[in-house]
């Protein structure tokens, strides 16, 4: 490898001000990322030895890390100080490298994000030529399976999905556009997927969103999806692990605007969707080359540690093994349930955070109650301004992702649904009676077991 | 795909919304990035696909709110050249300033697809520039406040003082003080060229920034 990356990275982290991620590089140079992960290394290194300007590095940690006697694969983006203090705790180490290296110290990960997104969307087509990942069942669908999904789609808003062979094309629909859990949104597995979708096209601000803007940024979204097609999934089953986002354009699934078919079909499918972590290849159930805008990676809906662990930058996927696991932080009292539940993310600084239980059957559309944390501000009785977060219970259903950015004051928590389904309903409904009562900060010991 | 022409009513004004909506993200931004309030009253959200840190304080959102609705007729009207926060010490003295020049081209027609986009794009650079730029900057003085001040052409302070547009809102003429600020520093950010307008980022430092008056 001739030296002149070393000064290429020079330029751009001490020139242009960069924040240079590896995957940014790769792109960029047209190198393997692995190459480029080297790259760093040895720019960071050779930086060091020089001692001269200051500069920072995050690490991408992940192995096996071991949870109140839960074993789960974690992943994580930390900084550099952090970095031994991480390493110690993990029961086993399966990869660090560099994940980018900058001049500025970040308050948070948010620009790591930003500054992969606008590489990625440059070479949307190809954005997985470089990655590690790969699965060779894994190929884009003809426009005719293509259309014959969406024709699927279309009807079944309003029936139940119960037939294996639709349900099958579903999950394989589902599956793709399970995008691939990024970060945060790998605990919400099946509410990850519509909820990207349609995040996305919010914006979560404040203020009233200016219609025009909101027209052009479906449109560079709908651009992939037109380009990407489908996928079938052969091997859409419940994996164990979710991927933190740098994990290929394998995991990378749906684009951000999907149609609203495929919309509904995510419901269907699970968290599986793994996007296997870059050392795992074939787990991907998704080889999608298609890389659509990384907005699902960072949500803002930050579950859980992208929140909890701000301070640490850390971006902490918790596998959801065989038995169930329950995040640490977020609720403290829960143990096991018999169900795999997505953990919920800590209350801290969430705005949104969901629990569902674990689904057993993809194809059918549930209606389920699920806690929502809500964000709420009013003043007490000093005058002073709180915001409080707490959990509230909230009926939903599987098919429905639809999530606007919680807005200062309480919003309101019931979308029309179209169906329920009568299978699960007993689930929903013990469900339901555990969850009443969730309007205090700290979710009670009960609210997740379920009848046994 | 819509063209629209600077006659248009419309045009003004999406170049008007786009502008003040990419200015109060960027002022949250700034607000969190250069640790003007602490980092607890702020919480991600996403704008332009990107996560970006805004604050949840009422009174501060409403405030940030009021000023850019205040501005926002001044951007329609292209008279308004500068758009700048500055974050002054305890003693009111401008430690940084934060200058959007803003300059919007007189005769345009655009085709309103891709070009939006295009623009998106180039204001997302901007807040990675926002986020990075403490790399660049000296640390603040503790207790720094923060003001927005507006540059604009002759005529229109005039008639901002005449029209109150938001009531119990003033708008009053900045002093001295804050405007100037000793020993400046420039150091461009961005600069972002495209149909719809043209608007250049730099933050003023003062060399000194725990300089005793």
């Amino acid at each position: 490898m001739d030296e002149l990356y070393l000064d290429n990275i020079d330029e751009y982290v001490n020139d242009h001000n960069k924040i240079v991620t590896y995957k940014w590089l790769s792109l960029t140079l047209g190198v393997h990322v692995n190459t480029a992960k080297q790259m760093l290394f040895h720019y960071l290194d050779h930086k060091r030895k020089e001692s001269s300007a200051q500069l920072h590095a995050t690490y991408l940690v992940s192995g096996k890390f071991v949870n109140n006697g839960q074993t789960c694969h974690k992943v994580s983006v930390i900084r550099e100080e952090q970095l031994e203090d991480v390493k110690a705790k993990m029961s086993l180490i399966a990869s660090v490298h560099v994940y980018s290296i900058q001049k500025a110290l970040l308050k948070d990960s948010g620009p790591l994000y930003g500054v992969d997104y606008d590489a990625v969307r440059d070479n949307l087509k190809n954005c997985s030529r470089f990655s590690a990942i790969r699965c060779s069942s894994a190929v884009p669908m003809s426009s005719q399976e293509l259309q014959q999904v969406k024709e699927i789609q279309r009807p079944p808003t309003s029936e139940p999905e119960t037939k294996k062979s639709v349900s099958n094309i579903q999950t394989a629909v589902a599956s793709k556009a399970i995008k691939p859990q990024k970060g945060i949104m790998g605990m919400f597995s099946n509410k990850t997927a519509s909820k990207t979708q349609n995040s996305t096209k919010e914006i979560k601000t404040e203020e009233k969103d200016s219609p025009m803007v909101e027209a052009p940024k479906s449109k560079p979204a709908l651009k992939p999806n037109s380009l990407m097609s489908m996928f079938e999934n052969q091997t859409a089953k419940k994996t164990d692990k979710t991927v933190k986002e740098e994990a290929p354009p394998a995991a990378k699934a749906a684009p951000a605007a999907k149609p609203a078919a495929v919309q509904s079909s995510t419901s269907t499918s699970q968290p599986q969707n793994k996007l296997s972590h870059k050392e795992e290849k074939e787990e991907a159930t998704v080889a999608k080359p298609q890389k659509e805008s990384k907005s699902k990676s960072k949500r803002i809906q930050d579950s859980d540690s992208e929140e909890e662990k701000m301070e640490k930058k850390k971006r902490r996927r918790i596998k959801k093994p065989e038995p169930d696991s329950s995040d640490e932080e977020v609720i403290p009292d829960s143990p096991q349930k018999k169900e795999t539940k997505e953990p919920s993310p800590s209350p801290e600084k969430q705005l949104e955070s969901v629990t569902h239980s674990h689904q057993e059957n993809p194809d059918k559309r549930v209606r389920k109650r699920r806690r929502v944390l809500k964000s709420k501000t009013f003043v007490d009785e000093e005058g002073c301004i709180v915001t409080e977060k707490a959990y509230e219970s909230e009926s939903y259903s599987e098919s429905e992702e639809d999530f606007k950015a919680p807005k200062q004051a309480a919003r309101d928590p019931f979308k029309g649904k179209l169906h329920s389904n009568g299978k699960d309903e007993k689930k929903s409904r013990q469900k339901a009676s555990a969850n009443t009562n969730k309007s205090t900060k700290q979710a009670s010991i009960t609210g997740f077991f379920q009848k046994k | 795909m819509t063209t629209l022409t600077r006659q248009d009513i419309n045009f003004g004004q999406v170049v008007a919304d786009i502008l003040c909506e990419f200015l109060e993200v960027a002022i949250h931004l700034i607000l969190y990035v250069r640790e003007v309030y602490p980092s607890g009253i702020f919480q991600k959200r996403k704008k332009y696909n990107v996560p970006v840190q805004m604050s949840c304080h009422p009174e501060l959102n409403q405030y940030i709110q009021d000023t850019l609705h205040c501005v926002k007729p001044l951007i329609e009207k292209n008279d308004a050249e500068k758009v700048v926060v500055v974050i002054m010490d305890k003693e009111h003295h401008p430690v940084e300033r934060f200058v959007f020049e803003i300059s919007q081209p007189p005769l345009l027609s655009i085709s309103s697809d891709i070009l939006l986009s295009h623009v998106e794009q180039l204001l997302r650079a901007f807040i990675l520039k926002i986020s990075v730029c403490d790399a660049i900057l000296n640390n603040n003085p503790p207790g720094c406040s923060f003001t927005v001040l507006v540059h604009t052409r002759d005529v229109a302070t005039r008639n901002m003082e005449k029209v109150q547009v938001i009531k119990d809102f003033p708008w009053i003429v900045a002093d001295e003080q804050e405007v100037n600020m000793q020993e400046p520093k420039l150091i461009p950010l961005k600069t972002m060229t495209s149909d719809i307008v043209k608007m250049q980022l730099y933050v003023e430092e003062r060399a000194q920034k725990t300089q005793v008056y």
